[in-house]
């Protein structure tokens, strides 16, 4: 598996998120480039290609559903993966993600960071799922 | 001056007098003198004018009974007539002036009950426009009678409009997507939130009472309804929805980072730090995971009131989906050294109709809240049975049970059982409240059976796909009818 050669661009908004997710893929060795919002992140993906996009949905300015279809419809056949980060309770926001192509979605509540680069080694390398997150037990 | 006139006959001589004025003066004149016939038809003239005089005079109270008459009738009730010739006519008047009297007593006495009854009328009126709430009368045939001013503002209409009639060509009252018609809301007393719809399709949410009025044919009254605008209840709801949920999605984000980086601190620096400070941080991490929960079911919570919790049936693997469930939780269980245990159906399982995600939850809190309820060195068992249309789940305990007087309000909101033998009074009572809304949505049922002393069973069901087709149809007319439009408020 050459993870050095698969490159990633994180658009998150959240500094700490960002900065933590950034850490652990880079730390699993994966060439990490991030954006804090929706146009900087169109515009970098646009300068460059990436393997994988970790996109948050809710952004300001564009946000990351926008931001998908508008690369998907300038680069309709472009073959970068796309997971989607959302919060709890966004599920019709994912199934019009799916719709624009995004091939799975992290809520991020619900994974630590080490399941988020678990899942993107999957989405990249295939192999076993990690397993859905645990549900959160409830009193 | 009231006392009855004695009648007096002096009209009858003056009627005589100028008889004998008029015919009996020239004939005895003429018997004792010898007149010129000339001097004869003077002395006749003479007279006749003298009895013509008399006849005026003795007429002339007649003139001013007519006129009296006349000024009484066009409506001057304090004109009365003074005639004193002594005769007839004088009690003519005086009795004309008594009936007048009369008359005048009992007319301003009927003026001043009709002013009475027209000041009760308006400070009722004023009494029933200056209440808030809408109030509709319905006379026996379920017409309209009266519409107050709330009710004007409720209904888009004006009173005038809809007088007379029927109360179910003006309004029309739905509870969810049936409406509700006077002949069952003008029964007995009604009470029920129903959605107004009023003229030109205005609708406004509303609690409707009414009451039936036992009337008379007099009064016509049969029905009384009273609308109450809920809006401004809904809207403060609403207000409270959208903080609960801005607030929570707010607190998230910086708990989303802190679990984060706890988590990963703790990963890297397990073998790195004494393990009294890496207790110290384990803590820490725990109680920030307990915060994601309250918050994550605070939003379930939030979606729930907002009637936004989305569940997505679809055929699952279900076995996999408990035995997920218990075997996370198996090392909490440990932690108290209770055994839990998952009891396979005897036969095969057939697929049911879930939400995996939705479903795994509702099997994690009931297991989760078994350990938490029973003592050290206690069991929990989940046992599952197939019956011909659903999946009957039973999550049993042999710990401290529920009281009988908490039962029916185990699956309420922030309910939580107080018990002081108990430390584990921890949690948010919004579990059970979201697993019961869950299965609801699922089309399942769920309850508890319970004994103080001997241990707690949850039982919910799952319909299983061979049942599940009259629900997806059920589903999907639903939807269609909440699209139309016709429910929403």
């Amino acid at each position: 598996m050459d993870q050095a050669a698969k490159k990633i661009l994180l658009v998150e908004d959240e500094d700490f998120i960002r900065e933590l997710y950034t850490r652990q893929l880079t730390k699993a060795g994966f060439s990490v480039k991030s954006a804090v919002d929706g146009q900087s992140g169109l515009n970098t993906l646009k300068s460059e290609q990436f393997d994988l996009l970790l996109l948050d949905i809710m952004l300001p300015g564009m946000n990351g559903l926008q931001l998908l279809r508008e690369f998907k419809t300038q680069n309709p056949n472009s073959p970068m993966i796309t997971i989607l980060l959302t919060n709890l309770g966004q599920e019709a926001v994912i199934k019009e993600g799916f719709e624009l192509g995004a091939q799975a979605y992290l809520i991020k509540a619900s994974y630590t960071p080490d399941q988020v680069v678990n899942e993107v080694k999957n989405a990249l390398f295939g192999g076993q799922p990690t397993p859905p997150p645990n549900p959160i037990p409830a009193e | 001056m009231e006392q009855a006139v004695k009648p007096k006959k002096t009209l009858h001589l003056k009627i005589v007098l100028v008889t004998a004025l008029a015919v009996f003066f020239p004939y005895v004149l003429g018997l004792f003198t010898h007149l010129t016939p000339i001097l004869s038809i003077l002395v006749a003239a003479g007279s006749t004018i003298l009895s013509l005089i008399v006849l005026f005079w003795i007429l002339k109270p007649l003139k001013l009974l007519i006129k009296g008459t006349g000024i009484f009738s066009d409506g001057n009730l304090n004109h009365r007539i003074d005639i004193r010739s002594g005769d007839e006519f004088e009690d003519v008047g005086n009795s004309f002036n008594l009936m007048a009297d009369k008359l005048s007593k009992t007319i301003q006495n009927l003026e001043n009950d009709r002013a009475i009854a027209i000041s009760e009328k308006n400070r009722f009126d004023e009494i029933l426009s200056s209440i808030i709430d809408g109030i509709i009368a319905l006379d026996f045939n379920k017409n309209v009678i009266f519409l107050n001013k709330a009710s004007e503002e409720l209904t888009n209409y004006r009173e005038a409009e809809v007088q007379g009639k029927p109360i179910d060509q003006i309004i029309h009252l739905f509870s969810d997507a049936d409406e509700i018609l006077p002949k069952t809301y003008c029964q007995g007393s009604f009470n029920q939130t129903a959605k107004l719809i009023g003229k030109g399709g205005k609708q406004t949410k509303v609690n409707l009472m009414t009451t039936q009025v036992s009337g008379t044919v007099q009064t016509n009254l049969s029905c009384i309804l009273i609308l109450h605008d809920l809006s401004r209840e809904e809207e403060l709801e609403q207000m409270k929805l959208d903080f609960v949920s801005m607030a929570s999605h707010e607190l998230k984000t910086p708990l989303t980072s802190i679990v984060g980086y706890l988590s990963v601190f703790l990963n890297e620096s397990k073998d790195k730090i004494p393990k009294e400070n890496l207790d110290l941080l384990n803590k820490a991490f725990v109680a920030a995971q307990q915060l994601q929960t309250l918050i994550a079911n605070l939003l379930s919570v939030n979606k729930i009131e907002r009637e936004q919790l989305a569940v997505s049936p679809e055929p699952i693997d279900y076995i996999s989906i408990v035995s997920k469930a218990v075997e996370d939780l198996r090392s909490q269980a440990n932690q108290k050294n209770i055994v839990l245990n998952l009891i396979p159906p005897t036969e095969t399982l057939p697929k049911v109709l879930a939400d995996s995600v939705r479903i795994g939850e509702v099997v994690t809190n009931l297991v989760s809240n078994a350990i938490n309820y029973t003592n050290p060195n206690g069991k929990v068992e989940v046992s599952l049975k197939v019956s011909p249309n659903e999946v009957m789940t039973t999550v049993s305990d042999n710990g401290v049970g529920i009281p009988k007087e908490a039962i029916p309000h185990l699956f309420n909101k922030f309910f939580r059982v107080s018990n002081r033998l108990q430390q584990a009074s921890k949690g948010t009572g919004l579990g059970l409240y979201i697993a019961k809304s869950i299965i609801e949505k699922l089309h399942g049922r769920i309850w508890v059976e319970s004994e103080v002393g001997k241990g707690s069973k949850f039982i919910f069901t799952l319909p299983t796909v061979t049942q599940s087709a009259g629900i997806l149809n059920r589903d999907k007319f639903d939807s269609e009818t909440i699209q139309s439009g016709t429910l929403n408020y």
